[in-house]
C-alpha cells in the first residue's frame, strides 16, 4: 500500500510541482480567490464535498463525540434522569471482572488470529506461488471464506463443532469415546472461536502474500542461489525482507479484525459457556448497551475499546513501516 | 538447488491436500443442501444420491417469508448503499485530491481516522441520531448509516486514483466551456471506473454480509436482511441442518455471483487504465 501511494505521489509531484514549502504555499490559491468570486467556490464545495461529509459527520463524527459524552454520564433510557458522573464509569470499568475478562479474551483472540493467519497465510502463499490453472483454482479455494458472511461461517462451524456435530460424530466413529465439547467446554470455546476467525481470514493473507511474492525479482533469487545460498538463507535474506509491506497490511488488518470480533461470539456462544468465557469487548459493549440499557457505562467501555484499537494499530503500523524503510 | 527438482511432485500434492482439508467445511454445506435431513444425520459427508431440491424449496415457502423479504431488503440496502457511497465518495475524493486548501488536508485526516472505528463503539449514538431523524428501524436509516460509515474507505480509494487522472484533461474540458459538474461526470468519473469497480466490490460484499448494524438498526419487529435472517433461522430449528444450510446457500448465492461478475470487470478495468495511462 505504502509503495503504490509513494509511487502515485511521486508521479503527481513530477507532473505538477508544488510551490516551495515556505509557509506561504497558499499564495497561488489566495491569488485565485481574489480573482474569483466566492459564490462559485462555495457552490462547488456544497455540490461535491458536502453530501459525503454530511453523512460522515452525522453517522460517525457526531456519534464519536456522543460516545465520549455519554461515557461521563449514567445515561440509561429506562432509568432517568441522566446525570453527569465524571470519570466514575471508567473507575468502575477497571474493577469490573466481566470487562477485564472481555479485554483478556479479545487480546487472546487477536494474538492467535494474527499469528496463525499470518504464518499459515505465508506458508500457503509460498506453496501456491506457481503459475497455471491448478494453483489458481486452489487460490480461490482459500479465498472463498473471505467473501462469505461471518454469520454464515459461524453457522457452518457450529454444525461441525457442536457436541453432536459432524466432527464429533466422526471422532466417535474413529473410536474416541468422549470427544471434546469444542464450543461447550469453557476452556476450549474461546480457542474454537479464534480458530474460526483464523480460517476466515487465512485467504486474505494468502492473497496479499502472493501479491508480495510476485514483487520478488527472480534474478535476485537466482543470483543468491548462484552465490551458494540455500533455500532457507534465500528466504531469510531475499524473500522475507521484500514481503515487509505485505506483512504490514496483513498484521494491521488482522489486528483490527480480532479487536472487533463480535459476530462469531453472538452466533456461536452468546458469550458463554458459563459467564463471559468467550465474551469479547465488542460483545460486552453491545450487550451492556442494548440488553442492559446501561448506555453511559457501555460508552465508557466503547471509548476504552476505541483507544486500544487505534493505539495498538497505529503503534504496530509505525513499527512495521519503519522496518520496511530500514530494509 | 537439487531439492527443488527431486521433490517437484511434492508441491502440488501438499497444496492439494491442504486445500481439500481447508475446503471440507464448505463441502459439507454444499452436499447437505441437497440431502433430506435424515440422510444428513446418517451420512454427513457422502454425496447426495439422489439429490433433492426439497430443502431449497422449503426456504422459499417458509410461512414467515424470512428469506424472501430478507432477500428483497438485502438487495435494496446493498444496491442503494453502494451506489450512493460510490457517487458521493468519488465526488468528495476528487474534490479533496484537487484542492490545495489546508482544510482539505484536515478533512482527509478526519476521514482516515474514521476508517479505524469499529461499529460497536458508535452504534448506540447512531441509534439516537436515527431516532431523532425518525429513521430508526427503516431501510433508509440503515442505508444512510452505511453511507456515512463507508465514505472514508471510498474517498481513500478514489483519491489515490484521481492523482493518476491528468489535470490537463479537466482544464481542457473547462476551456471548451464545460461546467464543473459536466467535467466531473463526463471526463473524470468515467476515467475512475477501475476505482469505482473496487469500491462496489468491497462494499457490496461488506454490506451484504454485515450482521451487527442491520441487527440493531432494523430491530426485531420489522423485516430484516438475509444475513440477519440466517441468524434468526438457526434460532428456530437448530438441529435441522438441511433447512439451515439451504437458507445459507441461498443467502450467499447472490453476493457470490455479484463478486464473480464484477471481479472480471475489475481486472479488465485495471489493465485498460494501464494501457491508456
Amino acid at each position: 500500500m505504502t509503495k503504490t501511494e509513494q509511487g502515485v505521489r511521486g508521479r503527481d509531484g513530477l507532473r505538477t510541482p508544488r510551490p516551495p514549502h515556505d509557509g506561504r504555499g497558499d499564495g497561488h490559491r489566495a491569488h485565485a480567490r481574489a480573482r474569483r468570486p466566492l459564490a462559485p467556490v462555495l457552490g462547488r464545495f456544497a455540490l461535491f464535498a458536502l453530501p459525503g461529509l454530511v453523512a460522515y459527520v452525522l453517522f460517525v463524527l457526531i456519534p464519536i463525540g456522543m460516545t465520549a459524552y455519554y461515557s461521563l454520564t449514567n445515561r440509561n433510557p429506562f432509568n432517568p434522569p441522566t446525570r453527569f458522573v465524571g470519570l466514575r464509569n471508567y473507575g468502575e470499568l477497571f474493577g469490573d471482572p466481566e470487562f477485564l475478562r472481555a479485554l483478556v479474551n479479545t487480546v487472546v483472540i487477536t494474538v492467535i488470529v494474527s499469528v496463525l493467519a499470518n504464518g499459515g497465510g505465508l506458508l500457503i502463499a509460498m506453496l501456491l506461488d506457481r503459475r497455471g490453472k491448478f494453483y489458481l483454482a486452489l487460490r480461490s479455494v482459500f479465498f472463498t471464506p473471505v467473501v462469505l458472511s461471518s454469520v454464515v461461517i459461524s453457522v457452518i462451524w457450529q454444525a461441525l463443532l457442536t457436541d453432536d456435530g459432524l466432527l464429533n460424530v466422526l471422532l466417535r466413529r474413529l473410536g474416541v469415546e468422549n470427544p471434546p465439547g469444542w464450543l461447550s467446554d469453557p476452556s476450549l470455546a474461546l480457542y474454537s472461536i479464534a480458530w474460526i476467525i483464523t480460517w476466515q481470514m487465512l485467504g486474505f493473507c494468502v492473497v496479499v502474500y502472493l501479491a508480495g511474492l510476485q514483487g520478488v525479482p527472480r534474478e535476485l533469487q537466482e543470483a543468491a542461489a548462484i552465490d551458494g545460498a540455500g533455500p532457507l538463507s534465500r528466504f531469510r535474506n531475499v524473500t522475507w525482507p521484500m514481503l515487509a509491506p505485505a506483512l504490514t497490511i496483513n498484521t494491521v488488518m488482522l489486528l483490527i479484525t480480532g479487536f472487533k470480533a463480535y459476530d462469531q461470539v453472538q452466533v456461536l456462544t452468546n458469550g458463554g459457556p458459563g459467564t463471559g468465557t468467550t465474551a469479547t469487548m465488542a460483545f460486552q459493549v453491545v450487550q451492556t448497551a442494548f440488553t442492559g440499557n446501561r448506555i453511559g457505562y457501555s460508552s465508557a467501555m466503547a471509548a476504552v475499546m476505541l483507544v486500544l484499537v487505534a493505539g495498538v494499530s497505529v503503534v504496530v503500523l509505525r513499527l512495521l513501516q519503519r522496518r520496511e524503510v530500514s530494509q | 538447488m537439487t531439492d527443488g527438482r527431486t521433490h517437484a511432485w511434492l508441491r502440488p500434492l501438499v497444496a492439494l491436500f491442504l486445500s481439500v482439508v481447508f475446503f471440507l467445511p464448505l463441502y459439507l454445506v454444499l452436499v447437505n443442501v441437497f440431502k433430506p435431513s435424515a440422510a444428513i444425520v446418517a451420512d454427513p459427508a457422502g454425496l447426495p444420491a439422489p439429490p433433492t431440491l426439497a430443502n431449497l424449496a422449503a426456504v422459499f415457502s417458509r410461512p414467515d417469508h424470512l428469506f424472501l423479504f430478507g432477500l428483497i431488503n438485502s438487495i435494496a440496502v446493498t444496491a442503494l448503499s453502494i451506489t450512493i457511497v460510490t457517487v458521493l465518495s468519488a465526488m468528495l475524493g476528487h474534490y479533496l485530491a484537487r484542492s490545495r486548501h489546508v482544510m482539505a488536508k484536515v478533512v482527509m485526516v478526519m476521514l482516515i481516522c474514521g476508517l479505524m472505528i469499529p461499529v460497536p463503539v458508535i452504534l448506540s449514538p447512531i441509534t439516537a441520531v436515527l431516532k431523532s431523524l425518525g429513521m430508526m428501524t427503516t431501510l433508509q436509516g440503515l442505508i444512510l448509516v452505511n453511507v456515512g460509515y463507508y465514505v472514508p474507505f471510498g474517498v481513500l480509494l478514489f483519491m489515490g486514483f484521481v492523482r493518476s487522472v491528468p489535470l490537463e484533461l479537466e482544464q481542457a474540458a473547462e476551456l471548451d466551456g464545460a461546467g464543473k459538474v459536466r467535467v466531473f461526470w463526463q471526463v473524470v468519473f468515467p476515467l475512475l471506473r477501475p476505482a469505482s469497480a473496487s469500491v462496489l466490490i468491497f462494499l457490496g460484499v461488506w454490506i451484504w454480509n454485515d450482521f451487527l448494524t442491520p441487527l440493531i438498526i432494523l430491530g426485531p419487529d420489522s423485516g430484516t436482511t438475509v444475513t440477519v435472517g440466517v441468524y434468526r433461522a438457526i434460532g428456530q430449528h437448530q438441529s435441522d441442518f438441511g433447512a439451515v444450510f439451504a437458507f445459507m446457500f441461498l443467502a450467499t448465492l447472490p453476493i457470490l455471483v455479484f463478486y464473480l461478475a464484477l471481479q472480471k470487470n475489475f481486472v479488465k478495468g485495471l489493465t485498460g487504465g494501464a494501457v491508456k495511462g
